[in-house]
């Protein structure tokens, strides 16, 4: 099918942007990559009054590290922020992530900022973002704000964001050297929506122990999650292959997952405690240069 | 604001100057306004690719983008491909294998191996594989692709 | 696709039962409810505006309380159609009592078509989920701005 007619507007800074979206409000979406939206425009199941193009935004395009922290501009191109030899040195795990995000013309488009903004429960960006504590930093007309993962996402498709507000800029802690990670995901075929993904991040103390363990889930719930009760399981331990299958049982305890007709509740439960096994493996494999 | 836009956009290096609806899908911006009908439209909702073309070098989905927001942009369609009334060697080497039936992904396919062989003159079976995931054939079981831009790939490289 | 789930009140089961049997509080609870009127006792047409992200939509339709059985259980069918798409379905609610507390469950099959259908199938049946449970809050803001 065709979209939909709409106003057609395009902002080439923030002030703007925010100021066409205090003007139209509800009405208004924004489109940046446009690989969620313009899909759902093209069915009428979206079918804005006012589109507001940020892609003249170049000032939100960039990638750059500042002291500890990984900045990337909210309109990075997903294929850029995958290819950055600086996110693949210290942020390895986010350009893992991000390759896996349907096919490389998809990640042409698609913004880093889109994903997050869109919300998508089966989105590989949002499960990284949790592994990763970053912070999102959002601007709208009283100012800005930085939120954690969990401020931000609030439910299916839905985040924190007010209505003429937007997401400018992601924050994300580089990952200290030897640090085990893994990003793992099922999917029917390459580049569908996954049924479960699975963030492992392992910061390795001295004499082989682990010091803290990070596990995000994506797909068994309205938001991506962190199983903490199997993180903790991990903390302050040697990893071994019996906390490992530990940790997977306990992870698929914290997944709270929907049947749909790619998938029961009970098969994500499962493929959540496998996958969270696999993914520390190799995790722990990393960590130990492997 | 509302109404239709003039935009001006670079196709297989021929300049082009159009009024333009907003919701106009830039593959139909392309096949119907241009006439390029090289680039086909099918599921318009990013899924089988076989609208990718290259823009400012890289390839997209023209499905899911407006005419409006290629303004000032440098797009390349299969119809770019060959030159001097002769066969790029991508389509020579899917002519030699077989690597179409019907002809539908055939431009998708073509633009994400002219991507892969310009930026990875070499590439792995498993990287082709993984270059040309992003298109859906139904008729040829894709191995005659993947063998097609496997040979197509010294050829490239003796350019 | 099945939906089932449960939400638990403070108060007896016959409180509870009247909480849900009058219009006024279900106007109030589900969510997007624009409209509710009662056409013949127990069925009401209702328009619904609901809007997730960027897919909004605007619904009417027809609620049937059938077969009650007070204050044990009914049978609620519906159906509704906007833009988007067309969502019918039936659950059954059940309430029984556990100390002081009310337990109402919901069990039931929806179907949804359309254009929703085709882009929104990954997330239909998270979402019901989701705005039954914003309903089951809003009745229980109800039942105590009422108590």
């Amino acid at each position: 099918m065709k979209p939909s007619a709409f106003e057609y507007f395009t902002a080439s800074t923030v002030a703007e942007a925010i100021s066409l979206l205090e003007r139209y409000e509800d009405e208004a979406k924004i489109i940046a990559g446009g690989q969620s939206l313009v899909p759902m425009m093209n069915f009428r199941v979206a079918q804005p009054e006012v589109l507001i193009d940020i892609n003249g935004i170049k000032e939100l395009d960039y990638i750059r590290q500042e002291d500890d922290e990984i900045v990337i501009g909210a309109l990075t191109r997903e294929r850029d922020v995958e290819l950055s030899p600086l996110v693949q040195e210290k942020c390895p795990i986010l350009a893992e992530a991000i390759s896996l995000i349907g096919h490389a013309s998809i990640r042409t488009r698609g913004t880093i900022g889109g994903s997050l903004v869109h919300a998508d429960p089966a989105a590989e960006i949002p499960v990284a973002i949790y592994g990763l504590d970053a912070k999102m930093k959002v601007v709208g007309p009283s100012g800005e704000r930085t939120l954690e993962p969990e401020e931000f996402f609030l439910s299916y498709l839905t985040t924190s964001l007010e209505p003429s507000e937007i997401l400018v800029e992601v924050r994300i802690p580089v990952l200290p050297q030897k640090t085990g990670w893994s990003f793992v995901e099922l999917t029917r075929r390459r580049g569908d929506f996954y049924i479960v993904a699975v963030a492992s991040i392992l910061f390795m103390g001295k004499g082989g122990v682990c010091k803290e363990a990070r596990i995000c889930l994506g797909g068994v719930g309205p938001t991506s999650i962190r199983a903490e009760e199997a993180e903790e399981i991990l903390a302050g331990q040697v990893i071994t292959d019996a906390l490992i299958e530990k940790a997977g049982q306990k992870a698929a305890e914290a997944a709270d997952p929907e049947s749909d007709y790619h998938a029961s509740a009970e098969y994500r439960r499962d493929m959540t405690r496998v996958f969270v096994q696999r993914g520390l493996a190799e995790a722990r494999n990393r960590a130990k240069g492997g | 604001m509302a109404g239709r836009r003039r935009i001006t956009v670079k196709v297989n290096g021929v300049e082009y100057e159009r009024e333009v609806d907003p919701k106009r899908l830039l593959v139909d911006f392309l096949r119907d306004d241009l006439e390029l009908i090289g680039t086909h439209v099918g599921c318009e909702h990013g899924f089988c690719g076989a609208c990718t073309v290259l823009f400012n070098g890289r390839s997209i989905r023209s499905c899911l983008m407006f005419a409006v927001q290629a303004d000032g942009a440098e797009i390349m369609t299969v119809e770019g491909l060959a030159g001097d009334g002769k066969l790029h060697p991508l389509q020579e080497a899917f002519r030699e294998h077989h690597a179409l039936q019907c002809g539908f992904c055939t431009p998708g396919m073509l633009m994400v191996a002219y991507e892969l062989l310009r930026d990875n003159p070499d590439p792995t079976e498993e990287e082709v594989r993984l270059a040309i995931a992003g298109v859906l054939c139904r008729c040829t079981g894709y191995k005659q692709i993947i063998d097609a831009v496997i040979a197509a790939a010294p050829k490239m490289r003796g350019k | 696709m099945k939906i089932e789930g449960k939400y638990k009140f403070l108060a007896s089961q016959e409180q509870i039962w009247d909480l849900f049997m009058d219009q006024k509080n279900l106007e109030k609870a589900i969510p997007g409810c624009e409209k509710m009127e009662e056409r013949e006792p127990g069925k009401y047409d209702v328009l619904l505006k609901i809007g997730i992200a960027a897919i909004k939509g605007t619904y009417t339709g027809k609620v049937e309380v059938v077969d009650p059985e007070p204050p044990n259980r009914y049978r609620l069918l519906g159906e509704g159609s906007g833009n988007p798409g067309f969502v019918k379905g039936e659950a059954t609610i059940e309430f029984s009592q556990e100390g002081q507390h009310t337990i109402v469950s919901y069990q039931g099959d929806m179907q949804v078509g359309g254009l929703i259908a085709g882009i929104g199938q990954r997330m239909i049946g998270g979402i019901a989920k989701m705005m039954a449970g914003q309903f089951f809050k809003k009745m229980a803001k109800e039942l105590k701005s009422q108590q």
